[in-house]
């Protein structure tokens, strides 16, 4: 019987459950792969966060610092699960730095991995430098160096968003909708606005999923007091004529082919499965759900179960998340791990 | 089933010949028929702001095209072709040629506000209506409406004076819009005036037509308000990017 529990991935709900485990006292081990912990917001350098609009690296940063000076949470970066084995209550997980891990229960919060938008050659990215993603642009505001054209850093005039990048399309098999990017978007349009009030943002959509009550805050503000224009097209292709970048569809409402010209293009990009969802399911034993994330055993019954007895999951591993259901998830896949130690105890 | 592509077909263009034999061979119908094409190569951003700073059209850049103004439409369900959605949307969009094939029924709007009233996003499409109909005269797209002449005169006479003498206003209205005074009905009226009112009243009606008496003190109301129209009038024509506007001496001239 081993009382530590072993968390997967320090992103928000990998954070969020070592924290709320340390807060009642349960030593807990927490791996990431990569360097540094934080996750997506912090190692793809998120600007202002939906719907706090603090920073990433004070928002996920503060998560990472408290567990950091958190004794009973113990670290390991670089590091990645070689193996797992055992059951309920006894598990031992080895480690590719070396290191053996006993743990009596097992919380995946592995992430997602951004859609890249290489696998949509026709709108144009890595084939225009002036078509990014929405990460990049995140990234062009957190660093303070603002939204500019890549290509010779001018102020972009005209900024086109294209949603559903690498979501809703089985042309690329990604049937699911990203959740977050209708949002996302409508954020970043008004970053841009209040950055280069000059600049005019449109957004291409299929539907505006700005769902609950982000409507006001994002859908509605972004029209309302930043003047963003939406427009219902799929984009069927981004060429250029040298000097801009061409954007070709169908505007829906007036029936009417469009061929217009923009300084950038922004992918709105979608959340995928985590790369490493095959080797993850193979070391830990669970299943995958059809769209590639980490299977949930129990929709209502018990929170964060995965296919496996003792292995809880929690955030974007099981699907496109937002930061803040993840970090809601990371304490509930925190209590069912607790309460699955309190059940082996009593079968021991 | 109908051929969606005859739609796209413009009346404008066709040219329709009853009886037409080329090289003994019957070519009668419709000729030009060729669909131009439709494609949009350019958003003009400056027309949505210069729609928006014109009165009642502020809130236009609200619009999400759910089409609730157009279904609660008076207008609309006797003319399919009058639509405030789709025009909010050239306007935003920019789209001025296409606005300007509807240029003249726009101003058919019969201000019900029933569309004020079911606008989910309180865009205040009845006074779009009005802010683009003013938007196509003040570009020159569509001639001043006899009603907006009436109320040129009507409220001129009103700055001028602080009142209204009814014959001087239905004189000039006739003269600014071209019609001959000596009208049938006209006559008809002034005669049975004279036969039928009280002497007293005829005496005050001949009276106020002869010397267009005013409002006691009315000259610092009457600057005032000339101040105020010609301010908003020369902000809403540099907002259009129009030259300033005719002043109001030649304007009010004999008002």
């Amino acid at each position: 019987m081993n009382d530590s529990i072993l968390i997967v991935g320090g992103g928000p709900a990998g954070l969020a459950a070592a924290h709320a485990l340390a807060r009642v006292g349960r030593h807990s081990v927490l791996i990431d792969k990569a360097e540094r912990l934080g996750g997506a917001p912090i190692l793809s350098g998120y600007a202002k966060l939906v719907p706090s609009g603090e920073w990433a690296k004070d928002a996920i940063g503060g998560m990472v610092e408290r567990v950091r000076g958190d004794s009973l949470v113990e670290v390991h970066t670089g590091a990645t699960v070689r193996s797992f084995d055992g059951s309920p209550g006894d598990f031992t997980a080895q480690l590719s730095d070396g290191a053996t891990v006993r743990a009596g229960a097992a919380i995946l919060a592995t992430g997602f991995t951004h859609f890249d938008s290489l696998n949509k050659p026709e709108w144009g990215f890595g084939t225009f430098p002036d078509v990014v993603t929405t990460t990049q642009v995140e990234q062009m505001i957190s660093s303070g160096r603002g939204v500019r054209c890549p290509s010779d850093g001018r102020k972009p005039q005209r900024v086109a968003i294209l949603l559903c990048v690498g979501s809703r399309d089985r042309q690329i098999g990604r049937e699911w909708c990203s959740k977050i990017c209708c949002t996302v978007s409508a954020n970043l349009a008004m970053e841009i606005r209040e950055e280069l009030p000059d600049c005019h943002v449109y957004i291409y959509y299929m539907d505006i999923r700005t769902f609950g009550l982000y409507e006001t805050k994002y859908y509605w503000r972004s029209q309302e007091e930043f003047k963003i224009k939406y427009i219902k097209a799929r984009i069927a292709e981004v060429t250029s004529d040298g000097t801009k970048l061409i954007v070709k569809g169908e505007d829906t409402l007036v029936k009417r082919p469009v061929t217009i010209p923009f300084d950038l293009v922004v992918h709105a990009i979608g959340m995928d499965p985590n790369l490493d969802n095959k080797t993850i399911a193979s070391t830990f034993g669970v299943e995958l759900e059809p769209h590639g994330y980490l299977a949930r055993r129990n929709t209502y019954g018990n929170m964060a179960e995965t296919t496996r007895a003792g292995v809880f999951v929690a955030g974007a591993a099981t699907g496109p998340e937002t930061i803040d259901d993840s970090i809601g998830q990371g304490h509930a896949a925190a209590l069912s791990a607790l309460g699955s130690l309190g059940a082996a105890k009593a079968t021991a | 089933m109908p051929i969606h592509e005859k739609e796209l077909i413009r009346p404008e263009d066709l040219r329709t010949h009853e009886q037409l034999t080329v090289d003994g061979v019957d070519v009668s119908g419709h000729w030009s028929t060729f669909i131009r094409s439709r494609v949009v190569t350019d958003y003009n951003e400056a027309m949505q702001e210069e729609v928006a700073a014109l009165p009642g059209g502020e809130f236009i850049h609200r619009c999400w095209q759910c089409g609730s103004c157009t279904n609660a439409c008076t207008v609309n369900a006797v003319n399919p072709d009058f639509n405030p959605r789709f025009w909010i949307y050239l306007v935003r969009m920019g789209m001025e040629a296409e606005l300007l094939r509807d240029k003249d029924i726009v101003w058919q709007c019969v201000s019900c506000n029933k569309c004020t009233h079911i606008c989910p996003r309180d865009v205040n499409p009845e006074g779009v209506m009005k802010a683009i109909s003013h938007w196509l005269e003040l570009k020159g797209h569509t001639p001043k409406s006899p009603a907006m002449v009436f109320d040129e005169v009507f409220s001129d006479q009103v700055i001028r004076r602080g009142k209204i003498e009814d014959g001087r206003t239905i004189r000039r209205f006739f003269a600014r819009t071209g019609q001959a005074l000596q009208q049938d009905w006209l006559i008809e009226m002034a005669k049975r005036l004279v036969r039928h009112l009280p002497i007293g009243l005829l005496a005050r009606l001949g009276f106020s037509a002869a010397i267009a008496p005013r409002t006691r003190d009315w000259s610092r109301a009457r600057a005032a308000i000339e101040e105020y129209v010609q301010a908003e009038h020369a902000a809403q024509r540099s907002a259009l990017g129009l030259d300033a506007p005719d002043s109001p001496a030649t304007t009010r001239e004999g008002a």
